[in-house]
């Protein structure tokens, strides 16, 4: 009878996995970007060419005006532009129980020449006053703030408390 | 009487084996989460600040249009002109119907020019824009 030859046990040295694995991971880590993108959110309306105007009542309308120094008019009064969300919010708070057609509407205009920076900072005072008052009903009604409730009491708020901003196009040159 | 000292019977070494295992879980969660830039930015733009700012859910839909100090546009990885800007991105629009325009625009940018740029959007269909700002603290 002829014995078998043993044979040597076949392995694979595992002993470098860690250290290819480590190099991997110092790549990724290196290569990684989390830079989330985050703004200002806004929906462009649709481009009509001969645009029939619309009569808006005037308490239904809050008309941001900001002039190319970077002053700021809420209709027709100067205002500095860190009051524009403690203005807007009352004006939007008095409207919450409003049907929808009778919510406030506000409304940015620009000039020409104005800075992109001013109109930003107005356009986030005005979005700041929306958000302020979404969390403030929110918290009245479910106890939590805007973020932390379900998709359909946060379409509930919504509802109530709709962010309607207009972007009005800018005069021509005068 | 000899006397011995006692010792411990237990091994003193950690155990290395499932190390691999857990450096290759940091690893896909890194490789999962990484996006490279794809695009070279040629512009110089510093973006404006703001407090009340959201994040855009879906990095998918995103779709860039970048605007420097010196007012030049870039759109994906070349700089484009005024009038081009809605050929582009109604292509764009046709491929990805629910595409968000992120626009990264400088801060001193004119106001005129940015409604110019906005009426091109809309001439295109983009209509979900996204005025990209940094947290302002």
């Amino acid at each position: 009878m002829i014995k078998k030859k043993k044979l040597p046990e076949a392995t694979i040295p595992t002993s470098s996995m860690a250290d290819i694995a480590f190099l991997l991971l110092i790549f990724f880590l290196v290569a990684t970007v989390i830079d989330v993108d985050s703004g200002i959110g806004m929906t462009l309306p649709e481009f009509i060419e001969d645009v029939e105007t619309v009569e808006v009542p005037k308490d239904r309308m809050a008309a941001l005006l900001i002039n190319e120094t970077g002053d700021v008019l809420l209709d027709g009064q100067p205002i500095s532009l860190f009051q524009i969300t403690a203005t807007l919010k009352p004006r939007i708070q008095s409207k919450i129980d409003l049907p929808k057609n009778k919510k406030l509407i506000v409304s940015l205009k620009t000039d020409r020449r104005t800075v992109y920076n001013a109109y930003i900072q107005a356009l986030d005072q005005v979005k700041e006053a929306f958000f302020e008052v979404r969390d403030e009903y929110s918290n009245s009604k479910f106890g939590q703030k805007f973020n932390d409730l379900d998709e359909t009491s946060q379409n509930e708020v919504k509802e109530a408390v709709p962010i309607i901003i207009s972007i009005a196009e800018p005069e021509k040159i005068k | 009487m000899k006397f011995e000292k006692k010792r411990a019977s237990t091994k003193q070494e950690i155990p290395t084996a499932s190390m691999p295992d857990i450096i290759f879980m940091l690893l896909l969660f890194f490789m999962v989460t990484t996006t490279l830039r794809e695009v070279e930015v040629f512009v110089n733009y510093s973006l404006p600040e703001a407090k009340a700012i959201e994040k855009i859910e879906n990095r998918r839909l995103i779709s860039y249009i970048w605007v420097g100090q010196d007012s030049r546009i870039q759109i994906n990885d070349s700089l484009v002109k005024m009038e081009e800007i809605q050929g582009i991105m109604y292509a764009k629009r046709q491929s990805l119907p629910n595409v968000i325009v992120s626009l990264r625009i400088d801060k001193n940018t004119d106001m005129g020019y940015v409604t110019d740029i906005q009426q091109e959007l809309r001439k295109a269909f983009c209509l979900r824009i996204n005025y990209s700002a940094n947290i302002k603290i």
